[in-house]
């Protein structure tokens, strides 16, 4: 099936990038690991990160969005050889297996941000609200919300849905981080939560677990290597260039990230200058995982602040705008699979919807399913950023670099040094990552490390993803007929 | 506020927000 979408200018792309880019993780998780981490020491990291995994794994993928026109399994199949499609399945599935507990996710967001307008969520016990609201029925009807809207954005094209809705919401993300900022600055002892977020701390470089954790955290928050960028990418003009997309979508995430920082360490810091302060009392805060530290944490602390009500239902509007930008990237990526598949955009987003709401439900009843389901597939992503460059050593990284990158005539074009990335830098950060994720899960509990009920073991991961790759490389022969049948191409 | 940690705070947040600007106007430049 031809491809006749197109977005209608750069700024399509570049929104729909950063949209896609700029999720939860920068606003819940960066905050919570940089103060961990030691502050200063972990942007460092951090920054040199976006440079060597994310910034070039975007690059990949634009790049072979671009050239194939086709979604992530068809991408797969034509540059690895039919054969191998399967890899491109898998990255399609584990990206798919978290839109099923990311719409969720989203959900909670809309949740809390009505919750602080029409029923005073700040006078509450954050804690018993979120248990309340966590045991009943309504993280399902939220998560149905969430997929509906997103599936109805989908449904109205790559212009009038994709590309109108990150026009709306990224300008709208920024400008909440930024009064969220403003407000934080101005709260008393804020500039205490500034120095512990930018003390440069540059002993803790030689821990070589903020340098894991800043690898982890660029990884995770770009988007790079999840097949999203290479889906949007499908639409985008011959002449645009991928180096400069990808700068601009990394970018623009870390700034998204440092904004929400400067926004909740400050908070945090204000909080506890009325009390008896210390730091140990912060990083226990932060210490909470992303659910606690949003749900929990960010409740109390905005109910000691002026004008708390708004401030803390602006905060969760930025994190829902947040959330729906990446969600309706997740439901393209599957949507633009089923079209190559030859169904019509309608039917597709009409079956992605329903799987999504139907696989969503585990996660929206039992906490400890979603966190089964983030572990194994959060790991899986590394995975599929691995089978990223492996599609760019298979075509020659020079080969690569030379006749998918730099577009003729464009002033912008990617020195040799890339070269390096895919044979030597990309698959030493991916053992590095997977090696010590595994290493922390048997390191916590050694006598369940294996056991795959354990929801966060090494056996539960391996187990689900055997079985996800045996399946899909059983069915590699049946999928590809029917996506390269539609696409004329033997 | 330590003068070092604000030099720092300067520092990333030129080279982020001033990556992301530059970026943004190369896109625009090379339309």
């Amino acid at each position: 099936m031809q491809n006749k979408e197109y977005f209608t200018s750069r700024w399509g792309i570049i929104f729909a990038g950063i949209g896609m880019a700029v999720g939860t993780g920068n606003i819940w998780r960066f905050p919570r690991i940089v103060s961990q981490n030691g502050g200063g020491a972990f942007i460092i990291a951090w920054l040199l990160f976006l440079f060597l995994w994310s910034i070039p794994l975007l690059i990949i993928e634009i790049s072979i969005g671009k050239k194939t026109r086709l979604g992530v399994i068809g991408s797969f199949g034509k540059m690895m050889g039919k054969n191998f499609a399967w890899m491109g399945t898998f990255v399609a599935f584990v990206t798919t297996s978290i839109m099923f507990y990311y719409s969720v996710v989203t959900g909670w967001c809309i949740k809390y941000f009505l919750a602080t307008i029409f029923q005073g969520l700040i006078k509450k016990n954050p804690s018993e609200f979120w248990y309340t609201f966590t045991s009943s029925w309504e993280p399902v009807i939220f998560h149905l919300a969430a997929i509906g809207i997103g599936a109805f954005i989908i449904l109205s094209g790559v212009v009038k849905g994709i590309e109108r809705a990150n026009k709306i919401l990224i300008p709208s993300l920024f400008f909440l981080l930024i009064l969220a900022c403003l407000r934080a600055l101005t709260l008393p002892s804020a500039f205490q939560g500034l120095n512990f977020l930018f003390s440069p701390n540059l002993a803790r470089l030689g821990d070589y677990e903020v340098w894991l954790n800043a690898l982890s955290q660029s990884a995770w928050s770009t988007g790079a290597g999840w097949g999203l960028i290479l889906t949007y990418a499908v639409y985008s003009h011959k002449k645009e260039n991928p180096l400069l997309i990808s700068t601009t979508i990394g970018f623009g995430n870390n700034v998204a990230s440092l904004l929400a920082a400067a926004a909740v360490i400050p908070t945090v810091f204000s909080y506890f200058s009325t009390q008896a302060f210390s730091h140990q009392k912060v990083l226990e805060v932060m210490k909470a995982d992303n659910q606690g530290l949003t749900f929990i944490w960010i409740p109390n602390l905005f109910s000691k602040v002026p004008s708390g009500s708004l401030f803390l239902a602006l905060f969760f509007l930025a994190l829902s705008f947040a959330a729906f930008s990446s969600l309706i990237s997740m439901i393209e990526l599957d949507t633009r699979i089923l079209m190559d598949a030859g169904l019509s955009r309608r039917k597709a987003v009409l079956i992605v919807g329903a799987v999504a709401f139907l696989l969503g439900l585990p996660s929206a009843f039992s906490m400890n399913f979603f966190n089964n389901q983030d572990w194994v597939w959060g790991l899986g992503l590394i995975m599929s950023g691995f089978f990223f460059t492996v599609v760019v050593l298979k075509f020659g990284p020079k080969n690569f670099r030379l006749r998918m990158i730099s577009v003729p005539g464009s002033s912008i074009k990617l020195g040799k040094w890339f070269d390096i990335l895919p044979c030597i830098l990309l698959p030493l950060q991916f053992i590095a990552m997977l090696g010590w994720w595994f290493w922390q899960s048997y390191s916590q509990d050694p006598h369940n490390w294996f056991n795959i009920l354990f929801p966060f073991s090494v056996g539960t991961v391996l187990f689900q993803w055997l079985i996800a790759l045996g399946l899909f490389i059983i069915l590699n022969k049946s999928i590809n007929k029917k996506i390269f049948v539609e696409n004329n191409d033997s | 506020m330590t003068l070092e940690a604000l030099i720092f705070m300067i520092f990333i947040f030129a080279v982020c927000v001033g990556g992301f600007a530059y970026a943004l106007y190369l896109s625009y430049k090379n339309k």
